[in-house]
């Protein structure tokens, strides 16, 4: 599938975070010694939806060009929603979907970049922000077993979308 | 990708809001239709003179007690009107896109626009002070005041019918007049949901009527000597003609007519975000605005540039999905009515004929989604156009790209100053020179420097030159506040 208006990748990049807090809500509730940290997740996931939509909504005109701007293959970022039983898995799969989301917003910044004024810089900063939760989740299932491996692209060498 | 949520779904009977109450009209009603359905959605009436003249009744006597409201209080109806505006931001853009036709983005920039406008009107206390000045001569002080005049008309086109009125009415009751909207009757509803904001919001009643119709609604609004001024945003024909009614009445006047506008591009611009604001320019709104591009002139002799240059547009014009606005994926949505399409498709045939190349065909465009081809065009590019042929010279309100080239920017310049018109004109380049000596010679009122819709924001003025404005105040900000004022100057001495 491909994105090609601004209003379809708003609506994707919402459908993301939603998708991901709700993964986050059954790791909450499937590991409860370390329930709060992914309900945070959960929660933050929701801010940046909430973040996503209100920079669109605020600066949408006719004077950016919101119907043009994005050709965008997605099928790339959609998400696995399974939640695999074992802990280590379970966290590997969360570090894989924040991966993928940042790819998204990467994309979606760089494509945007000259031409939707705020929305850009606003996906960019949710990406680098992101980097942060992969590099946490790393940390967690080291804790658990020896060093993790989400299987993923590594966070060194990426390209800073702003 | 899914069709979003259609907010009209019953035929909605359209009616008046006079002195803060709705009101059936006896007019003869006619059929609104969603353009890209095809289906019906709204039946609009066609109100009468007495309607009209009670609306105005209603305006005047409201207008003593509104006038003495502190503006801090008046303004506080438009905090509140904003922020139902904002709760209701999904609905009224929807509202658009069913009854004009234009996509979802489009409708929402088109719901901010009309937003930011009040949020500037907010600002009257301060914007709406006069100034003074103490001892003019020894012991006598003077100062300005900026008054209310009483009653204005305003009167919105189908193109934007939610944002226009917007660009007036704020201004208008902020400042202490009380107004008569006649909303577009092809595209109502948007303003009858902004209306029922307004009765949420509060107002006094008579301070914000409403009276649907056409051509008797607008004479009685001219010809009623309680009605200070008009607003009016439409054809050059029908704005030359109310700014000429309104003279002789001794009424104020702001009325945007056509345009004609010409999108420069040099060799020297960034090409691909060139190409991306280019469609938005020409085929954003099916091109029906009055800040579309219109004709396209390629700058310079490198042969192999305006090849390639005009290769990449035709290709990218050419993937543009056209369909139902509310489906998120579709690009651009039909023209308002199938005579309007019927118009759009003689001026390509007329193009055809005096000789223009026909690089891109929009008259069968593949519709997403299965929507009947009634109202629909696809995008269509024109190369080899002359500066003589109609194509070129004449508004054609829809998505057709007319290429010309001229050899250098002063030639380039002359050709647009040679237009009638003097809506809107851009330039993409990367040199600041080039850009500078374009806007600085070119003759229209709103002017884009690598941006293809030069659109003001609500704190600048809105509006042409030549044959696209009458007036001398435009729409939007500072000039909106003092085109519904009159100054009033006093002088002082105290014996």
């Amino acid at each position: 599938m491909r994105l090609n208006t601004a209003s379809a990748v708003i609506a994707f990049a919402g459908r993301l975070e939603e998708e991901a807090a709700a993964f986050y809500e059954r790791l909450a509730t499937a590991h409860p010694a370390r329930a709060s940290r992914f309900l945070d997740l959960a929660r933050e996931n929701r801010k940046n939806k909430a973040r996503i939509e209100r920079s669109y909504y605020g600066v949408i005109t006719d004077a950016i060009e919101g119907s043009f701007t994005f050709d965008l293959a997605v099928d790339g970022y959609t998400l696995d929603p399974g939640l695999p039983a074992d802990y280590r898995q379970a966290l590997a799969q969360a570090g894989a979907l924040e991966e993928r989301i940042i790819r998204f917003y990467r994309e979606a910044a760089r494509q945007s970049r000259a031409l939707l004024a705020d929305i850009p810089g606003v996906m960019a900063a949710i990406a680098r922000k992101r980097e942060a939760r992969v590099a946490e989740l790393e940390s967690l299932a080291r804790e658990t077993q020896g060093p993790g491996h989400f299987g993923g692209t590594t966070l060194h060498g990426r390209e800073d979308a702003r | 990708m899914a069709v979003l949520e259609e907010p009209v779904r019953e035929v909605q009977l359209v009616r008046n809001y006079i002195d803060g109450e709705w009101v059936e009209s006896a007019g003869e009603m006619r059929e609104v239709t969603n353009p890209a359905t095809g289906r019906v959605i709204a039946r609009v009436p066609a109100s009468t003179g007495s309607e009209v003249a009670a609306a105005v009744r209603a305006a005047r006597a409201a207008f003593r007690e509104w006038r003495s409201t502190p503006p801090a209080a008046r303004v506080r109806y438009l905090f509140r009107l904003k922020e139902l505006l904002e709760e209701n931001f999904e609905v009224i853009s929807r509202i658009q896109t069913q009854e004009h036709g234009k996509v979802i983005d489009e409708s929402r920039g088109e719901t901010r626009r009309g937003i930011e406008n009040i949020e500037v009107a907010c600002g009257i206390p301060s914007l709406m002070m006069g100034y003074n000045l103490e001892d003019v001569a020894a012991g006598m002080d003077e100062y300005a005041v900026y008054r209310p005049m009483g009653v204005f008309g305003v009167i919105a086109p189908f193109n934007f019918p939610f944002m226009v009125p917007l660009w007036s009415a704020p201004y208008a009751v902020a400042t202490g007049n009380c107004i008569v909207v006649k909303p577009s009757d092809e595209a109502p509803l948007s303003q009858m949901k902004l209306t029922e904001l307004v009765e949420e919001a509060g107002f006094p009643p008579g301070v914000w009527n409403v009276v649907n119709g056409r051509e008797e609604v607008v004479s009685g609004l001219l010809d009623d000597p309680d009605v200070a001024g008009i607003t009016f945003v439409g054809s050059t024909g029908v704005a030359r003609f109310i700014y000429g009614r309104c003279g002789a009445a001794g009424k104020r006047c702001l009325a945007n007519g056509a345009a004609k506008n010409f999108i420069l591009v040099m060799p020297d611009c960034d090409v691909d975000n060139t190409v991306v604001a280019l469609l938005s320019s020409f085929f954003g709104n099916t091109g029906q605005r009055c800040l579309a591009g219109a004709n396209l002139v390629v700058v310079g002799d490198d042969d192999r540039f305006y090849k390639d240059f005009v290769d990449r547009v035709v290709a990218a014009a050419s993937r543009i999905v056209v369909g139902y606005g509310l489906d998120e994926g579709v690009q651009m949505g039909p023209l308002k009515g199938p005579e309007k399409k019927e118009r759009v498709a003689g001026f390509i045939e007329s193009g055809l004929a005096q000789g223009a190349r026909l690089l891109l065909d929009g008259r069968r465009p593949a519709i997403r989604g299965g929507y009947p081809a009634t109202c629909f065009l696809g995008p269509t590019v024109f190369g080899d156009v002359t500066p003589a042929m109609r194509i070129a010279r004449e508004e054609i309100f829809g998505p057709v790209m007319s290429i010309m080239r001229t050899r250098s920017l002063e030639e380039a310049v002359a050709l647009a100053n040679a237009s009638p018109f003097g809506n809107a004109a851009a330039i993409f380049t990367t040199s600041g020179k080039t850009a500078r000596d374009f806007q600085y010679r070119v003759a229209a009122g709103n002017i884009g420097i690598n941006v293809g819709i030069a659109a003001p924001m609500a704190f600048f003025p809105f509006g042409g030159m030549k044959d696209s404005f009458f007036g001398v105040l435009h729409a939007q900000g500072r000039e909106m506040i003092r085109f519904f004022t009159d100054v009033q100057v006093v002088i002082q001495r105290w014996f």
